[in-house]
Parts: structure tokens; sequence; C-alpha cells
């Protein structure tokens, strides 16, 4: 079971909210469709500017594996705050622990609506259609 | 039988090149689409994330583009481009990006194999065409490349956004000044030819009949905004 005090997109990004701040990453199935289980696969990621304005769905970075760039999502409004700064060289974070130490941005939460978000069961039951 | 639409574009301009495979990526409800073209002039195309440093080719060509795809840059003359664009949805694409290109490949193989050349996936081990430090697509390799004669014979590519892939193919007809020691199809003159090939490995392979059609005036107004993106110094120069 994936973790239940965040939300997820059908994008496979994950946004754990505190306060007027989310916190944003994708998760271990995002980072198994990119590189099925080799982590070297993950060659780059492109992260935001600090003070940068998000929409919610917005693309915000890209990742690239060796055969596949995709977008990262934003799940809500707001002003990008903070950006992990181990992640464009230790990608392997990202395979390592995609909950915690493998987040991405941080988004103070601004106006406007979220994207539609699901719980962690509805992600799983979404993930279980894809199996 | 599944239905697809064929856009063919032989001859067109780099920019207008980039710009339409933009264009038919971002609708996610717009039609799968397969698209045949060549380049006039020959354009060298840098992957998303390369940096203009790292290919000394870029220097010396005459255009360079940015793809969105990413991968390393391709000399495209002498050469059949193919996109494929479609829902992630999609039979051919769903699932992880490894075995999207396992099926992809698998029809690229069917239509090679119609020209007289047997290709398989380079899986475990190097090539012979690999060469470090040049940055070009056809000098790196990884299981999943198409080889022939212990070369890397076609260069693809795919981007990923908001539940649709744009997959791009390189099927080279000869080396060029900067594709040096690739596998190419011998005999093979005319990218007609291996394009006719492909859309019968659709048909028999992945079960996909093809109907030629034309990019929608939506899309062709986006590709112009793309295009023109593509080809910016800038946004070229840009890493």
């Amino acid at each position: 079971m994936r973790p239940d005090d965040r939300q997820y997109l059908s994008s496979h990004e994950w946004v754990k909210i505190e306060d007027d701040t989310a916190t944003i990453g994708i998760t271990d199935f995002a980072v198994d469709e990119l590189c099925s289980g080799n982590e070297g696969d993950l060659v780059y990621c492109d992260l935001p500017e600090l003070g940068r304005q998000v929409e919610a769905g917005e693309t915000f970075g890209e990742i690239e594996s060796v055969k596949a760039v995709s977008d990262l999502n934003s799940p809500v409004a707001g002003e990008i705050v903070e950006v992990n700064p181990d992640i464009e060289d230790h990608l392997e974070i990202l395979s390592d622990d995609p909950w915690d130490r493998g987040w991405l941005i941080r988004v103070k939460i601004g106006k406007g609506d979220s994207a539609s978000l699901l719980d962690a069961t509805a992600y799983e039951e979404l993930i279980a259609e894809k199996a | 039988m599944e239905t697809w639409r064929l856009i063919t574009t032989w001859g067109a301009p780099p920019e207008f090149n980039m710009g339409l495979d933009g264009a038919l990526l971002e609708d996610p409800e717009g039609p799968p689409t397969l698209r045949f073209y060549t380049w006039t002039p020959a354009a060298l195309s840098l992957g998303y994330f390369q940096r203009f440093e790292e290919v000394p080719a870029a220097s010396d060509a005459f255009v360079v583009v940015r793809r969105i795809t990413g991968g390393g840059a391709i000399h495209h003359t002498n050469e059949l481009t193919f996109s494929l664009s479609a829902s992630l949805e999609h039979p051919l694409f769903e699932g992880p990006v490894a075995r999207s290109y396992e099926r992809v490949h698998e029809v690229v193989k069917g239509a090679l194999l119609e020209l007289g050349c047997e290709a398989e996936l380079r899986g475990a081990g190097e090539l012979n065409s690999d060469a470090p430090d040049t940055g070009m697509c056809f000098h790196h390799s990884t299981a999943l490349d198409l080889a022939w004669g212990a070369r890397k014979g076609v260069g693809s590519a795919q981007r990923r956004r908001r539940g649709r892939v744009l997959h791009h193919g390189s099927i080279k007809l000869g080396p060029s000044k900067y594709d040096t020691d690739i596998a190419s199809l011998e005999g093979v003159d005319d990218p007609g030819e291996v394009a006719r090939a492909l859309q019968g490995a659709m048909r028999n392979i992945a079960g996909i009949k093809l109907s030629p059609g034309v990019p929608s005036p939506e899309e062709r107004e986006l590709a112009e905004e793309l295009g023109a993106r593509a080809i910016d110094q800038d946004f070229v120069r840009r890493r």
C-alpha cells in the first residue's frame, strides 16, 4: 500500500499537504515505468526555478530515462518555494526512496483549484488496473 | 481493424518537422497518428536535454534544431524519419517504457525484414557503432535498440505528456558525415519504400490500418509556433 498521508495524480505524482505547503514527488510506479527496475536508466531531471508560479496540472519539470522524457505535473497551484537540491545529481534517490528523500519540489499553495486528486486507495485501484 | 491517421510530408523544413511532431503530441484526445517524413535541408537534431557543446557536430552542421524527445543527436539525411503519436493507454504503449519499445520495435523489425534486413534488439553487450563523446544517437546503444551487423540501425526516443506519447524513429538508408560507421539499409534508396514496409508491418503485426490524412488547422497553427521554438538558436543552445 502506498502512503495514505498524501494524495496522488493519475499521472503518478504525489502531493503531501502540511499547512499551506505542498511537497510533491513521483511514485514508485512512475519510477518503475521509466526504468523497469534499472535505476541507472534515469539520466536527467530538470526542476524549476524558485519563485515560479504553477497552476494545478501544469508541467513544472521533466525527467528523462534512457528512452523517454516525461513531464512532471503539479497537483496544486502556487509558488515554488523549495527544490530538492540532491535530485539532479543523485537520481538514484528516486528509486531508493520516492516517498521521503525523493521529494522534488515544495509549493506554497496559492489560490486556484487543485487538480483531480486521488487518495491512496483510489491510486492503488488505478495501478491495479494497469498491472 | 483499428485505423490510424497517416500523415506523409516528404522534404519538409526542419522547423516544420519538429513543430508538427510537437503538435501531434499536444492534444490528449488527438487521433492516433503515424507520420513519415524526410528533411530539406538536412538538419542535426539535438535531444531535449543535450548540451550543444556535448555534440561536436552541432557546431559544424548547417541547421540545428532541438527535439522534444530525449536521447542523442541525429543527422537527418538519407533516412526515413517516422513518429507515432497515441494515447499511453494504447496497447502499443501501455505500461513501462521498455515494454512499449519492445512492441514498437517488433513492428519496425517486421518492416526491416520485408526489406531483407534481419534486425534484432541489441540486448546485453555493446555494438561496433558505439563511440564515446560524439553525442550522436547512433553512437550510443541500449538493450532496446535495433541493430544488425553489430551496429545500431534505428534511432528512437519518446516524449510522454498528459497521457499521450510521441515516439520518434530514424531508419538510415546510409551513413552520413556525422552518423558514421552505423547500420543502414543497403540497396534501398527510397525512404518511401521503407515507409511502405512499415505501413505493412503496422497492419500485419500491430493490427493497425492506416488512412491517409492531413494535420487539422489547429495542429498546423500549433506546429508553426512549436517549430519556431525548435529552431530558435537561444532554445537550441540553451543547455
